[in-house]
């Protein structure tokens, strides 16, 4: 017990220790703000995987962690898609992943958003054409952010996250 | 060489049918073995006691347009020497038909169907014949690695059910979990079969986030396949690069300098302290211990963030390149790394402190998913996990690449198989691995850190290599086409290999439990889909 009060008190708060995201701003459209503002400033994501290397998953595990802590802002990872407000996707869809994505948007209730969250989400990245890709999240879903990168690095996909519950119509 | 040369005489003595072929690479042998003794020949090989090979790596190979033959490769390492011993065997024709392995070797099981999958060529035996890569909804005929698929095409539904296996009982009843998870994990279909609370049988459904990475590097050059390489598994980059990069190398008869070598290293066990550090912390959040949890992802964020100062990537990126690496690391800045890891050493040390004193931790990790050393044997297993049940293989010392040769290391190693072992291995690893990095620190010598590729490589050469990445044993087959083009490339993560070996660690636990043994293998899915 001692051990872990000292633990705790050499650490301190390390919350907020890392650089600023340098990417620009995504612009979000009207009526995504509109959308959001339903959500009180609070948002429940469920992430689906449909065939990333596994890079974005480890960032959103990241956002997690004490030092960015997103659940400071409202932000909570939900266990299933009928508690969520926001469905994340990260990678390309593959042939096999297809319909449990879809199955997946179906079960989040409505209002809710999709954000695709890296290239390969957005364009398919380095797996573009292949056989067993059926393509980009947003041809089987309607998608309303898109946050880039090959993985974006967390404070970026914070920066997106943290816009989007400031947003306001 | 004392102890390779016996291996390939006594194989020709006691097969004269086959027909010695000269090595792909250092520290092996391969023979050409006509198919109908493959059963007999690895069965040899696998139980002879001063043999004791082990099944590394199966793979198919389609030859069109060069020659209308597919052929087949069984790569075997002996257990005393390190030495690989390739079988391969031809079929030409209109055949289809191989004889199965999986029979008398279990590591073949999934090897097989794979190649089943990937190009219709059909084990004969085979206990299970079940799809795997291409799930049931895939068109009948549908073999994407043949040479008459196109790489682009699209692909049609049917109609298909997968037939899981089935225990039926009083009580019995089926948990289906996945393909989508509760977690921030990636997809995969498990299927318990229990019985009040204790597990009878687990089987899994994978191959969900197959993009056809082995096609996709059919189109690329030999050069520019490496940032598909590393993201075949996006936690591996570096070990999947490298391995990569090792392979083109061997094939371009290139030589890496010594700098480079060492710069390799580094990037190695940087990767390997974040990636073992957020296991640590993964496995002790899934019995609820979030203190330890919170530290070993402030620790793990720690590295990352030295990564991206160093590197200029997290994940250490676009490092690695064909003949060396893109970026040097100045002395200055290793010093800095040096202490760096010297102050998250003792903070390391300290959670683990605090982890082992704790009586309910211990309880859940205690005897929670045994993996016995026979079973980890009989399914190839490497790597965290083979290391916790007693199978004493790290590629660093017995195949060592990179600068491995000139920084000797301890390889971790418990015998009890259960959670508890696979923390205390991550834990002793980390440990290693910042002891290397300080004595890689001291050793580094100047010079270039790249030399550009020359020649390029005949149409048909191939070869090997291997890596030993965090999760364990990376493997390469890189075959060369025309004009510098790849004509076949075979990946394979460790996570292939211990997969099936997880349905063996699960009966007898209870439900709950499962996600802590899983995490406690942490097996990618994408490097496994593929």
């Amino acid at each position: 017990m001692f051990r872990i009060i000292k633990k705790s008190l050499k650490i301190g708060v390390v919350t907020g220790q890392y650089s600023r995201a340098n990417t620009p701003t995504i612009p979000i459209v009207p009526e995504v703000k509109e959308k959001v503002a339903l959500f009180k400033r609070s948002l429940a994501i469920r992430e689906v995987d449909t065939g990333s290397c596994n890079a974005c998953e480890m960032e959103m595990n990241a956002l997690m962690n004490p030092i960015y802590d997103a659940e400071r802002f409202g932000i909570h990872i939900a266990a299933s898609p009928r508690h969520a407000d926001a469905l994340v996707v990260t990678g390309p869809v593959t042939v096999n992943m297809e319909r449990a994505l879809k199955d997946a948007h179906k079960q989040t209730p409505d209002p809710k958003l999709v954000i695709a969250l890296g290239d390969c989400a957005i364009n398919c990245g380095m797996f573009k054409g292949s056989y067993a890709v059926t393509g980009p999240v947003e041809r089987h879903i309607p998608v309303d952010i898109r946050i880039p990168g090959c993985p974006p690095c967390p404070a970026d996909i914070l920066e997106a996250l943290s816009e989007l519950r400031t947003g306001r119509p | 060489m004392t102890e390779e040369r016996p291996c390939d005489d006594v194989l020709n003595i006691a097969f004269p049918a086959i027909r010695q072929n000269t090595p792909v690479c250092a520290k092996s042998s391969h023979f050409v073995v006509p198919k109908d003794l493959l059963p007999a020949i690895t069965h040899y090989l696998h139980t002879q006691p001063n043999f004791r090979g082990r099944l590394t790596l199966l793979w198919a190979c389609d030859h069109r347009p060069v020659r209308t033959t597919y052929g087949l490769y069984y790569l075997f390492t002996l257990e005393g020497s390190h030495h690989w011993v390739v079988l391969s065997t031809e079929m030409t024709g209109t055949d289809r038909l191989f004889p199965s392995i999986t029979p008398h070797i279990h590591a073949a099981q999934w090897y097989e169907r794979e190649i089943r999958d990937m190009f219709g060529l059909i084990p004969q035996g085979h206990p299970d014949l079940r799809r795997l890569v291409r799930h049931e909804h895939w068109p009948k005929g549908t073999h994407p690695l043949r040479k008459d698929f196109s790489w682009d095409c699209r692909l049609g539904r049917q109609q298909g059910e997968h037939h899981f296996r089935h225990i039926e009982g009083e009580g019995v009843f089926e948990v289906p979990v996945g393909p989508i998870h509760a977690g921030i994990i990636e997809p995969g279909h498990f299927r318990f079969s229990v019985a009040g609370e204790p597990i009878m049988q687990l089987e899994l459904r994978h191959f969900w986030k197959h993009r056809g990475i082995e096609k996709l590097f059919e189109q690329q050059t030999l050069i520019d396949a490496v940032p598909l390489a590393e993201r075949v598994s996006g936690d591996t980059t570096v070990g999947h690069g490298l391995a990569y990069c090792q392979a083109v190398e061997t094939l371009l008869h290139l030589e890496v300098p010594r700098r480079a070598r060492y710069l390799r290293t580094l990037f190695l066990e940087l990767e390997r302290l974040h990636n073992h550090l957020g296991d640590i912390g993964a496995i002790c959040n899934d019995t609820a211990y979030s203190l330890a949890h919170a530290h070993c992802g402030r620790m793990k964020e720690r590295i990352m963030q030295l990564n991206d100062r160093l590197t200029g990537s997290r994940f250490l990126r676009g490092m690695i390149r064909v003949g060396g690496v893109t970026r040097d690391i100045e002395n200055r800045r290793l010093v800095d790394i040096v202490d760096e890891l010297s102050q998250l050493q003792p903070d390391f040390s300290e959670v683990g402190a605090i982890i082992f004193a704790n009586a309910s931790l211990t309880d859940r990790l205690e005897t929670t998913g045994i993996l016995h050393e026979h079973t980890a044997w009989d399914h190839a297993v490497m790597g965290v996990v083979g290391r916790a049940s007693g199978r004493d293989c790290d590629l660093r010392r017995d195949r060592p690449f990179a600068a491995y040769d000139e920084l000797p290391m301890n390889v971790a190693l418990y015998r009890y198989g259960d959670v508890r072992a696979r923390l205390r291995v991550r834990g002793d690893e980390i440990h290693e691995s910042i002891r290397l990095i300080r004595e890689l620190r001291d050793k580094i010598p100047d010079g270039p850190i790249a030399h550009e590729p020359g020649d390029l490589p005949s149409p048909g050469d191939w070869t090997l290599s291997a890596v030993e990445g965090w999760r364990g044993e990376i493997l390469y087959m890189v075959m060369a086409g025309e004009g510098g083009r790849i004509h076949r490339c075979k990946v394979r993560d460790p996570s292939f290999v211990n997969w099936p070996a997880i349905q063996w660690a699960v009966p007898g636990n209870i439900i709950p439990d499962f996600p802590l043994i899983n995490k406690s293998f942490n097996l990618s899915y994408a490097g496994n889909d593929l």
